[in-house]
């Protein structure tokens, strides 16, 4: 009996299955070149959909030139090092900080959440305000950001922690309270302490699906972070690309648009991969 | 090929026997919410009919509407000098200024904390929306008083418009900002901030502009034309309502400032900052004066220092200007953007 295609029980070679997969990545290609190519044809000053011979070039500014906000230097040093001294190495480093503080931060949610998952008191006490916490948007209160922690990177850290941090903090009560009695009990009668029962039993299980919660969330943390950066900043990504609406650098914004995806990307990778490594019995339900 | 014809061919009987279509953009500012008024009370209506012709006035925020400009969504636009060069002109997309519409005197304004000086801004943070007029204005301010060597040394903070008022007065460790009413006048309010620099220094450098495409004003049927023609018309019927005394202008303004979510006063008190050109004779009297040229001179270097004008343009004259005169600024082959007077002049002589 013959398959059909669009069945379940269809089952493509692997030469098809990956030309599958490139299609639409192949679509979207020539549907933008397509149109850049036209809309080049008709001005050919036309900024709004760069070539990829401007997009190159641009590209090629932003990563072996210094912002133009900083000091020039001579052009006889090494690529490495002109790579270092370029706009787009300061605004990589400048998001990558914040990026990586307000992770960090995330730690003591993921404890926070673990507790309160464990222990009925601190669950009582923290548990209806997370909730209501949680439905705040964080964007609409940047006035109060503004007052409470200035207009420098604690803001920033803030508007991503305050966003970020009360859904993985329940995510992790939620997973807390799926693991069965039993084992705690268990644990319990083998002699473990409140706290090698928390540590040592709950949260060592938990953990790869907490990592995974967090791997979910980064691209909330990106969008915090790039509209921090976009309401007042002297650099990083989203300054970068703010500041090149203003004449329309498409050239540059594309290339930066793409090379965050990447970096989002290997950070995500990243983290799968370390999951898998330090969790090797942990099997995605 | 053949469903490109077909839906060629009905989307032109549609169009057929229906009067062209035209959309002015205009986003929120003294000098231009005018426009709110003048589509709500029918102004635009009568005008438009007269040159049967249907023009619509749709509301952006001002950094969109320059995006759908540039993008040819729309056909008119209000803009600043400044951002009618850099944006669409420095795009490729030849743009005409039909109306000067007045100029920023006083609107726009860098204000200090605790009395500071320009001399004690170096090293100090400063809130700004950078690559606009607020930059420009304090480059500006910078070299009038003679500063010019401390500019890279003031932190610039890219501050977005819409959070700088609070981000001002919430961080107190920020001496300076940039910025345009009404944000200006409600950063004053706050106790121990002083202005030291506006744009009344800098009489006519901030130009408030309704630009049109040129290709649209040159459209083979005559259609742009008339839609130019209808705009000015409308617009200096609503400058005459505006321009009146009494209870009955009070009503006009009370209903544009409601285009703003703004009261008369306030409203009343922005205008007093803006030099509005009620007649089209003062419109067309600053637009032929020589000044005009030496401003926007100011002006195009400013833009090409700050790469507005583009990344790989290498030389300022890339982008040329041309003014009613005939002259250019600029190369005569890449003339961008023209100072047109003649609608204004029509408008002046009675002819719309």
């Amino acid at each position: 009996m013959s398959v059909g295609l669009l069945q379940i029980y269809a089952r493509p070679s692997r030469t098809w299955a990956s030309t599958l997969s490139w299609f639409l990545f192949a679509a979207c290609i020539i549907a933008y070149f397509y149109t850049a190519e036209s809309r080049h044809r008709e001005n050919p000053e036309d900024r709004v959909t760069p070539t990829v011979g401007q997009m190159v070039q641009g590209m090629y500014d932003a990563a072996l030139k210094p912002a133009e906000e900083d000091e020039q230097v001579e052009a006889a040093t090494s690529l490495p090092q002109r790579f270092l001294q370029s706009m787009l190495w300061k605004d990589t480093k400048a998001t990558a900080r914040r990026f990586g503080v307000s992770m960090l931060l995330l730690i003591p949610a993921v404890l926070l959440g673990l507790h309160m998952g464990l222990f009925p008191y601190i669950g009582s006490f923290f548990l209806r305000f997370v909730l209501f916490f949680d439905k705040i948007v964080a964007l609409s209160l940047l006035p109060i950001l503004f007052i409470a922690f200035g207009i420098d990177e604690l803001s920033k850290i803030m508007l991503i922690v305050i966003g970020v941090a009360p859904t993985i903090l329940l995510d992790t009560f939620n997973l807390t309270r799926g693991v069965p009695k039993e084992q705690i009990v268990k644990a319990f009668t083998l002699g473990a302490h409140d706290f090698s029962v928390a540590y040592r039993v709950v949260l060592k299980q938990i953990l790869p699906q907490v990592l995974n919660s967090i791997r979910l969330n980064l691209k909330a943390v990106m969008l915090f972070l790039f509209a921090g950066e976009m309401i007042a900043s002297t650099d990083g990504l989203a300054y970068r690309i703010a500041l090149l609406r203003r004449h329309m650098g498409m050239d540059v914004i594309i290339p930066y648009v793409l090379w965050v995806a990447l970096l989002l990307f290997l950070v995500d990778l990243t983290m799968r991969m370390a999951n898998k490594w330090l969790h090797p019995w942990f099997r995605e339900a | 090929m053949c469903r490109f014809l077909c839906s060629f061919l009905i989307f032109s009987l549609c169009a057929f026997g229906q009067k062209p279509t035209f959309t002015v953009g205009w986003s929120i500012y003294a000098g231009w919410t005018p426009y709110y008024y003048m589509a709500k009370s029918g102004i635009l209506r009568k005008w438009a009919d007269k040159y049967n012709i249907t023009i619509k006035a749709q509301r952006f925020d001002y950094a969109p509407s320059l995006d759908a400009f540039v993008a040819k969504n729309i056909d008119a636009c209000t803009m600043t000098n400044m951002e009618a060069l850099d944006m669409p002109a420095a795009s490729g997309v030849p743009t005409t200024s039909i109306i000067i519409g007045d100029y920023s005197n006083g609107n726009d304004a860098l204000l200090v904390r605790n009395g500071a000086t320009i001399k004690d801004l170096s090293g100090k943070k400063l809130l700004l929306v950078q690559k606009t007029v607020s930059e420009y204005l304090f480059d500006r301010a910078m070299t009038i008083s003679g500063a010019k060597d401390d500019l890279k040394k003031v932190r610039l903070i890219n501050t977005s418009d819409s959070d700088i008022a609070t981000a001002f007065l919430a961080d107190t460790s920020a001496s300076a900002v940039v910025t345009w009413k009404p944000m200006v006048s409600q950063i004053l309010k706050q106790k121990g901030i002083t202005s030291l620099f506006n744009s009344s220094q800098i009489p006519g450098e901030i130009m408030d502009l309704t630009v049109v495409r040129t290709e649209v004003l040159d459209r083979p049927d005559g259609s742009g034309q008339r839609f130019a023609k209808a705009l000015t018309g409308a617009w200096y019927e609503m400058m005459a309502q505006m321009a009146g005394q009494g209870p009955a202008a009070d009503k006009v303004l009370t209903a544009i400032a409601e285009g703003s979510q703004d009261t008369l006063a306030s409203y009343k008190e922005q205008l007093s900052t803006t030099k509005m050109f009620y007649t089209p004779q003062a419109a067309t009297d600053f637009g032929a004066s020589a000044g005009l040229k030496e401003k926007m001179a100011l002006v195009r270097q400013f833009c090409f220092l700050h790469n507005l004008l583009g990344n790989n343009t290498k030389s300022v004259d890339e982008v040329a200007i041309k003014y009613p005169d005939g002259s250019v600024q600029g190369k005569p082959d890449k003339v961008r953007l023209r100072f047109d007077l003649s609608y204004m002049q029509l408008a002046a002589q009675g002819k719309l």
